[in-house]
């Protein structure tokens, strides 16, 4: 998964993350703890997360 | 009459709700959750918000406790004791209503002609009210910061005129008491959530609006991922600005798109955290306005201990946004909170921030644009369309109770 330029940090996708693999302070940042499995792009308030490495 | 509800923030809820028992409604979220800035976030044994603070201004009597009331959306929100403290600049609290003892003499003398600004002053901003002066202009910056996202330089004077009223000209007995929603903002969404649902009305998650269909000048449906729903009305709780681009320029008018270009949202930072002792020790609100940069902090544990983990308290700091660094706004809020809180065992559990498309505000308080559009039959709810003189959720309220009256609707 990959966080765009648009992310706010508002942190929706940091908590509902199951692998813990999302850090937030300001803007949120994917760690390689992600296994891809898309649950945070659900849950970004605005979009900002796409598909891909 | 069949009601297509664009967004299922807590003004679409209340609007859904509202409508859901007469008519028809469909309520579309983009998101896999309900409930938008104003539901909670489960992290690590604590429920976060989305947004608000688990905490609604005016407690069990205010416009959002009246409103759930009516619509038949059963929701316990407990008061608050006491309501708010100040943290003095040695870090000890005193009673929000004895904030005169933290002025000098010279500050104290302008109290006489700041309240009566306060109370009657129709133009110029908060900070004029206070006459500019820095002792003063602490303690409205955290007040407004905390209840608005915004800086005394920039809140109108005639709204906090309206607020004022509303939160302690009544005296006790008329709204002034916040409150807690036990459950927290969660158990609001859920509420609102199967009132719809209790009338045939759906929520549609993971559904986005991409146009709104606009017929011989009247709304007339929605599309949603590419498929017709038509609609006798529309209403939508995404804001003006963003209804707008959902439908042809050409329904609109010029003068409303020159509005919409200048009208401005309004940002903040919450840190949440983890307390393994009370930090402020007690549900009400803590104004911090001797503090670089947050506003104000709530532990609301003390009403609602399920919001966190058996033993542990949940305590939210709150700041407006003063630059567009977010970072170091942040390093800024974080060194507040060690100089406010020194020698206790906590941890930051999250730093949220609300800015840009998903702020504070889509339009800062004050300069609301109502419920009206220019195409008949779309309507527009939650923050952006709040009721005058009311903080927040409140102003939501407020502002889907103006629609209903609009609407002559007896939700």
């Amino acid at each position: 998964m990959r966080i765009t330029g648009a992310c706010v940090g508002c942190g929706h996708c940091k908590a509902f993350c199951p692998a813990d693999a999302i850090e937030t302070c300001g803007v949120s940042k994917i760690t390689d703890k992600c296994t891809g499995c898309g649950i945070c792009k659900g849950y970004c308030a605005i979009g900002a997360i796409e598909e891909g490495p | 009459m069949k009601v297509a509800v664009i967004g299922a923030g807590l003004g679409g809820l209340l609007a859904g709700a509202a409508l859901a028992k007469e008519h028809d409604v469909d309520v579309y979220e983009r998101l896999d959750i309900y409930g938008g800035r104003f539901t909670n976030l489960p992290y690590k044994g604590f429920q976060l918000s989305t947004g608000a603070l688990h905490m609604i201004p005016h407690g069990p009597a205010g416009p959002l406790a009246r409103l759930l009331k009516r619509v038949g959306a059963a929701v316990d929100i407990v008061k608050c004791v006491p309501d708010g403290n100040i943290m003095r600049k040695d870090g000890g609290q005193i009673s929000f209503y004895s904030f005169r003892g933290l002025l000098s003499p010279a500050a104290q003398a302008k109290l006489p002609v700041i309240m009566a600004k306060m109370l009657i002053q129709k133009s110029g901003t908060v900070a004029d009210v206070v006459l500019n002066d820095p002792e003063w202009l602490a303690i409205s910056d955290s007040c407004c910061g905390w209840a608005l996202s915004t800086l005394s330089k920039d809140t109108p004077a005639a709204e906090a005129s309206g607020i004022l009223r509303h939160t302690i000209g009544g005296g006790p007995g008329k709204y002034n008491t916040p409150g807690v929603p036990m459950g927290g903002c969660g158990a609001v969404a859920d509420a609102l959530a199967g009132v719809i649902e209790s009338h045939g009305g759906k929520i549609h998650l993971s559904s986005k609006v991409d146009a709104i269909l606009v017929r011989d000048g009247k709304a007339a449906g929605v599309t949603v991922d590419g498929e017709r729903h038509e609609a006798d009305m529309v209403v939508s709780d995404i804001g003006h600005r963003l209804t707008a681009g959902m439908y042809d320029a050409k329904f609109s008018r010029p003068e409303y798109l020159a509005v919409l270009q200048k009208v401005k949202p309004s940002a903040g930072i919450k840190i949440c955290l983890a307390a393994e002792e009370p930090l402020i020790g007690h549900p009400g609100v803590l104004f911090t306005p001797y503090t670089q940069r947050v506003n104000g902090a709530n532990e609301v544990t003390h009403v609602d201990p399920s919001l966190a983990p058996d033993g542990m308290h949940l305590a939210m700091t709150h700041q407006a946004m003063r630059s567009g660094d977010v970072q170091n706004e942040i390093k800024l809020g974080l060194q507040d909170i060690r100089r406010m809180f020194p020698d206790k065992k906590y941890s930051v559990l999250m730093v949220q921030s609300y800015r840009d498309d998903w702020p504070v505000n889509r339009i800062s308080s004050g300069f609301d644009l109502g419920n009206l559009t220019p195409v008949k039959n779309l309507y527009i709810v939650g923050d952006g369309a709040k009721g005058k003189g009311y903080i927040e959720v409140e102003g939501v309220a407020a502002g889907v109770m103006n629609l209903l009256d609009t609407l002559k609707v007896n939700a």
